[in-house]
């Protein structure tokens, strides 16, 4: 097996589970968490292609920190969000605040 | 060397594996965090085992000191109701649908993963953090100068939204 294509399932499988997880859960931060997992398993993906193959290496380590400055704005802005949804609707789950009022 | 190589990929991935599963499976939220930091930590031995050392310890520095500390800072605040929401069993239905969302592109992307390899090297470029700073001062200048605004809209607008009071409107 090429050694691209074994960090390329790595990367593949948190994607996959952490699809799984974000259907699955049920409270809003469980949900960031499956999000997080994905957004790790895509860094893992772009730097893996660049440093095994003949691509240029600075752009793939760029593009994954690139990826974790995006991730650490998302979260801020997650957790912002979901405070307030907290807040206004007194409760974490996703079911309850899914239903618009017309 | 190799078999060192080979024996760190495999206990790398198994920390990865171990990790993310709990993050999806466990029912409190608490040890499901617990499993992210473990599944980022394996991350972050893979990309030293990639010969990116610098990108590994930014992993560790952003990922598991920044992100994961919010996380935890939104589990406590938003306080999930002592009968564990998460618990409850899941009907079939969305258990189904769960399952269909994972497979599909996980089967589409397995394929074109075995299908579609490129030529690769077996051991990996080693470029050190200079060459990022060229690269960020040089062809990679505008991304750089938008991901700083980017954060700092974030920053700005986490405070706006976070400052709002509901009961004066």
């Amino acid at each position: 097996m090429n050694p691209l294509a074994l960090f390329q399932m790595v990367g593949l499988f948190m994607l996959a589970v952490g699809l799984y997880g974000l259907v699955m859960r049920r409270t809003l931060v469980g949900m960031i968490i499956c999000l997080e997992l994905m957004l790790n398993g895509a860094g893992l993906s772009i730097v893996a292609a660049t440093q095994l193959t003949h691509a240029d290496v600075v752009l793939g380590q760029l593009g994954a920190l690139f990826v974790m400055g995006l991730a650490a704005a998302e979260a801020t802005l997650i957790l912002a969000i979901v405070l307030i949804v907290v807040k206004r609707f007194k409760t974490p789950q996703a079911e309850d605040v899914s239903e618009m009022k017309g | 060397m190799e078999i060192l190589a080979t024996a760190a990929f495999v206990f790398y991935a198994l920390i990865i594996a171990a990790g993310s599963l709990m993050a999806v499976a466990s029912t409190s939220l608490v040890r499901a965090l617990v499993g992210l930091v473990a599944a980022l930590f394996g991350v972050a031995g893979m990309y030293l085992l990639l010969s990116a050392p610098f990108i590994a310890f930014m992993q560790i520095l952003i990922y598991i000191g920044g992100v994961c500390v919010l996380i935890f800072f939104a589990i406590m605040f938003t306080k999930p109701a002592p009968d564990a929401n998460e618990s409850r069993p899941h009907p079939f239905r969305k258990r189904f649908h769960a399952l269909l969302a994972m497979l599909v592109p996980g089967g589409i992307l397995l394929s074109v993963i075995i299908k579609g390899q490129p030529e690769s090297f077996p051991v990996p470029e080693d470029v050190g953090p200079e060459l990022l700073g060229k690269g960020m001062l040089g062809p990679y200048l505008l991304p750089f100068e938008l991901i700083s605004v980017a954060l700092f809209i974030a920053m700005a607008g986490a405070v706006l939204l976070a400052w709002h009071k509901w009961g004066d409107k």
